[in-house]
């Protein structure tokens, strides 16, 4: 292979990786808006709490407490930070969507859940710190060598799991009753109420769900973040940015606008300096909402826009 | 609508009385709380009733989602900064140009307004504020990027013949400067919202369809709102840097947005003493809590969820509340 060649496959490569991170993220926040068009603005902080759940697991409980290996325990952290993720979830679920359903506004919701990240942000800070975490994932240090081609354990695991998390989420959602009746509540919520189905326990559950990714992005994404209580307001925007490339709510919109996400990040760290990463991204945004207001692939919420 | 125009100009007896209490509460303020600590909090004050204000003529008036009022603020600092210590303007007229500059950003983001609604105009504002912070970042040859400018002066003395100097170089005139301004812009948006150009901003955020079935521009209103509102914010923005004496891209986060949402939302979207009651409440209420160190946040971040989970019409509608349980008996005729 050319240099240049070898050069475009690398960067893919860790595009790709990126991309199933923030796809992780993304999905969450695309699944809550289809199902009742509201933000989330908290998110972000699920991802960070996430990340420092598995950052304790994975140092200190599961090593010292539970005696597993660094690897055994790394694992056992990614499933504990989804769990976190849930409870967080149902908590906000509990808290702020449910009581606030009713009136029907979307802007009230959204500032709660800002109040939620302050909240949660400084609640990390006085427990934690400011200074930042070195969460080092004991994947990193295998490297894998195909041709001129480098990448660690950790993308490959970063890869494989989030692949088997969105695939998993994908086919419970195309494939099972329940994924079934959920969408239908997205589509109209008040004619799946009157086919039987329970809006309030599914919306319930899609916020568990997205919530339990986030936590999960969390403990992949830890060893590559600056891991610090904002943390993941770093991810948030440019997950907002693939939500709205891939159309809000579109599922398999927002996988493509996920990787492409990560491959354009990629590049431009590679060509353009990796200062103008969120500049590159936003742009492209705009971009996107002249030409092609709808999203990557179109569907029906021509409401918007 | 002829009847309401004339309300505009013969205003009842209770609303001068609210210009001359605001009045004098402005001019009281820095009086009473002496320390310059406390006269510095208040000149923040004021900027953030101006910046809380010009949100709530486009989110709260005009009903459109804005979640990057922060960048108009920046180019409001930014423009008049970069006027005065590179090009020798004087600030005065930095001012009105870093204004207009402002004014011109909220044209260009009215243009994705108009084809855009609810959260994806909310995000796309945030892809605004977002590409301005990063522009401020890396702009270094201009806007010297995250090292930033430094010991930037105050707005220069005002000299009028037969009256001592007016220097801004203290916080207690310096306030008395951006409080007035606030007073003045509150008035004009007073009128404004009540005048026909109010109710065709209104009619925008109650219906757009009807609203154009009325014969109202839908695009040229929704220009005029962002234009107006972020000539205002920037407005406030010019005052920031020569009080804090410094100026860094990281002042305008996207976070900032958020504040100013805040609010306008905690004091009473889409009235006109509301997001000015949230803006005080907001710029005291982390002071006020420093004395519980590493919580003072949280409990921000909570009371901003409760106030929204149990007033969703903010601090007014508290007010409004206590005030009809006080009263049984007084009719709800004269109050609007």
């Amino acid at each position: 292979m050319s240099d240049l060649a070898t050069l475009l496959v690398q960067q893919s490569i860790n595009g790709v990786y990126l991309g199933c991170l923030y796809v992780m993220v993304a999905l969450g926040l695309t699944l809550i808006y289809g199902v009742m068009n509201q933000i989330n603005f908290a998110h972000a902080d699920f991802v960070t709490v996430g990340a420092f759940t598995a950052f304790f697991v994975a140092t200190r409980f599961a090593t010292k407490v539970l005696g597993l290996g660094d690897a055994a325990a790394y694992l056992v952290s990614i499933f504990i930070a989804l769990g976190a993720g849930a409870v967080l979830g149902l908590l906000v679920n509990a808290v702020v969507f449910a009581p606030l359903r009713e009136r029907g506004d979307e802007l009230r919701p959204l500032i709660a859940t800002i109040g939620i990240s302050v909240l949660l942000e400084n609640g990390q800070l006085a427990l934690f710190g400011p200074i930042p975490f070195q969460f080092d994932s004991p994947f990193a240090k295998e490297t894998i060598r195909l041709g001129r081609v480098f990448f660690t354990g950790q993308s490959v695991l970063v890869v494989v799991a989030s692949m088997l998390a969105i695939g998993a989420l994908y086919a419970f959602m195309k494939f099972t009753f329940t994924g079934k009746a959920l969408r239908a509540v997205s589509q109209d919520r008040e004619t799946a109420g009157l086919m039987g189905i329970n809006p309030d326990f599914l919306i319930g559950l899609t916020i568990v769900i997205a919530s339990a990714m986030a936590g999960m992005a969390g403990a992949l994404i830890g060893p590559v973040l600056v891991l610090t209580p904002f943390a993941g307001a770093t991810v948030i925007v440019k997950a907002f940015a693939i939500v709205i490339i891939g159309g809000f709510g579109n599922m398999e919109g927002t996988i493509l606008a996920g990787i492409l996400v990560g491959i354009i990040e990629a590049f431009t760290v590679q060509y353009l300096g990796s200062g103008l990463i969120d500049l590159v991204v936003f742009v492209l945004l705009l971009v996107m909402l002249v030409v092609r207001p709808t999203g990557l692939i179109a569907e029906r919420r021509e409401e918007n826009v | 609508m002829m009847a309401r125009t004339d309300q505009a100009f013969m205003m009842p007896p209770s609303r001068w009385v609210g210009y001359l209490v605001a009045l004098a509460l402005i001019v009281a303020a820095p009086l009473v709380l002496g320390t310059p600590y406390w006269r510095g909090i208040l000149v923040v004050c004021a900027m953030n009733v101006l910046l809380a204000l010009s949100l709530n003529l486009v989110l709260g008036y005009t009903g459109q989602l804005n979640l990057g009022q922060s960048a108009f603020f920046a180019i409001g600092a930014y423009v008049s900064v970069i006027l005065v210590r590179s090009h020798g303007w004087n600030f005065w007229l930095a001012m009105v140009a870093a204004s207009a500059a402002a004014g011109v950003a909220g044209l260009l983001l009215a243009a994705f307004a108009v084809r855009l609604r609810g959260h994806y105009l909310g995000i796309a504002s945030l892809g605004f504020a977002v590409i301005t912070y990063q522009v401020l970042v890396n702009w270094e040859r201009v806007t010297e990027g995250v090292r930033g400018i430094y010991g930037i002066m105050p707005p220069p003395p005002i000299v009028l013949p037969g009256l001592p100097e007016i220097s801004f170089g203290n916080s207690l005139a310096l306030f008395w400067l951006v409080g007035g301004i606030a007073f003045v812009v509150y008035w004009m948006l007073d009128n404004l919202v009540r005048s026909p150009v109010g109710e065709t901003l209104r009619a925008l955020r109650e219906d757009e369809v009807s609203a154009a079935s009325l014969g109202i521009n839908g695009a040229r209103w929704k220009a005029f709102a962002f234009g107006l509102a972020s000539t205002i914010a920037g407005l406030a923005g010019c005052f920031y840097p020569g009080f804090v004496g410094t100026l860094v891209p990281d002042a305008f986060n996207i976070v900032e947005s958020f504040t100013m949402l805040a609010m306008v939302i905690v004091g009473g979207m889409g009235t006109m003493i509301g997001p000015v009651i949230g803006a005080v409440v907001l710029t005291f209420l982390p002071e006020l809590l420093r004395s519980a160190g590493e919580l003072r946040l949280m409990i921000y971040g909570i009371a901003l969820t409760l106030v929204v989970l149990f007033m969703p019409g903010g601090i007014l509608q508290l007010v409004q509340i206590v005030r009809t349980r006080l009263a049984p008996r007084a009719d709800g005729g004269g109050s609007r």
